[in-house]
């Protein structure tokens, strides 16, 4: 079995981190070092890595503390008014839909021309007449009041969706 | 149009800043002092687990944020540092499945370069550093994470343990895996720019 652990190694680490490796160690670390796998291995990770964190500490740019607390606050503000907004967007759709599909059996009451049109619609879509003419409601009903029901249904989803969408 | 801010619109704004610094898990002056003595160290582990300086500056804003929205407490000023970096360990790891892309690591030295010609040493520098950056961009984000902390950040193992959402005791064997790995690379790097030397001379 492979150890993966050596007793020596926080000493090897700490020379390492502390830059006294390898010429103001002991002697008897760096013979040991030479013969362990463990420690050679932690001794050339621990040093590069750490001569990078060192070599770039200083370079490191960061924007100043002030200015990530107002982007913050900014960003909470922003998410709360939209959080705020939604419920009134999700109503307005809705209306939005209400308000099509009544245009629509609105229009169809007062032009003859839109009933003729529905009327002929049987013929384009004899799928959606045989299901009408299964339910007895239905067929005492104008013909123009299920399809503005049908416009407004399948409005509905589309308003929902583009008021409760962030983008 | 301008208009004069009313009474009523003062009260509205002063509670809009209440609301805001009750979502916020602390005040400005606290969030700046914890801010100053953390972000360079988040920063540098941020560019090193992307491989990308301008990813790092992206991804340190997020992480402050989701750190101030989050809803906590700590115990100890240690665990609201790995709490931060644990945070940041994740908008690396959402970032990434965002973008599914190899990480592209920048190969170009932080450190400016201006010592190169006065100190002889630093183009050495420079070397092993641009080999450590390519040996790091063979490893699994999760190694170049634990690498980073154990030995550049100098967390113990709990604390890596805490930060990558780990066990404890996982952290050993992993991380001995992550070392070998990685000096395997270092060493190939090494033996590779030592030729090029020779072959430059
Ligand atoms: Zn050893």
């Amino acid at each position: 079995m492979i150890s993966i652990d050596c007793p020596r190694e926080p000493e090897a680490l700490e020379a390492a981190c502390a830059g006294t490796w390898p010429d103001r160690c002991d002697e008897d670390l760096r013979a040991h070092v030479a013969t362990c796998a463990i420690c050679g291995e932690v001794v050339e990770v621990a040093r590069a890595l750490r001569e990078d964190h060192d070599g770039s500490w200083r370079a490191a740019s960061v924007p100043a503390s002030g200015v990530v607390w107002w982007r913050a606050q900014m960003r909470a503000r922003a998410e709360a008014a939209r959080a705020a907004a939604k419920p009134i967007t999700f109503v307005q759709g809705v209306a939005a839909a209400c308000v099509v599909g009544g245009a629509i059996a609105l229009a169809g009451a007062a032009f003859p021309w839109i009933r003729a049109w529905v009327a002929s619609l049987p013929a384009v879509f004899p799928a959606l007449d045989a299901a009408a003419a299964d339910v007895p409601a239905l067929v005492s009903l104008p013909r123009w009041l299920p399809l503005a029901a049908i416009v407004a249904v399948l409005l509905a989803p589309v308003a929902i969706y583009l008021a409760v969408t962030d983008d | 149009m301008m208009r004069d801010l009313t009474l009523s619109d003062v009260e509205q704004l002063q509670a809009q800043a209440g609301e805001l610094d009750e979502a916020f898990q602390m005040d400005e002056d606290t969030f700046r002092a914890f801010y100053d003595r953390t972000a360079r160290a988040l920063w540098l582990y941020l560019s090193r687990l992307t491989g990308s300086a301008p990813l790092a500056d992206d991804l340190l804003q997020e992480s402050y944020y989701r750190f101030l929205r989050a809803a906590r407490t700590y115990e100890s000023e240690a665990h609201r540092r790995n709490s931060l970096f644990r945070i940041a360990t994740n908008v690396a790891r959402d970032n990434r499945r965002r973008v599914r892309a190899a990480p592209s690591v920048s190969l170009d030295n932080e450190e400016a370069q201006p010592g190169l010609r006065t100190d002889p040493h630093a183009a050495d520098r420079a070397a092993r550093r641009t080999d450590l950056a390519r040996a790091m961009a063979h490893l699994k984000p999760r190694e170049r994470a634990m690498l980073w902390l154990a030995y550049a950040h100098g967390s113990s193992h709990r604390e890596i343990a805490e930060t990558l959402g780990l066990t404890a005791g996982s952290v050993k064997l992993l991380l001995f895996r992550a070392r070998r790995k990685l000096a395997g690379l270092l060493g190939g790097a090494a033996l590779r720019t030592r030729r090029a030397g020779r072959v430059g001379l």
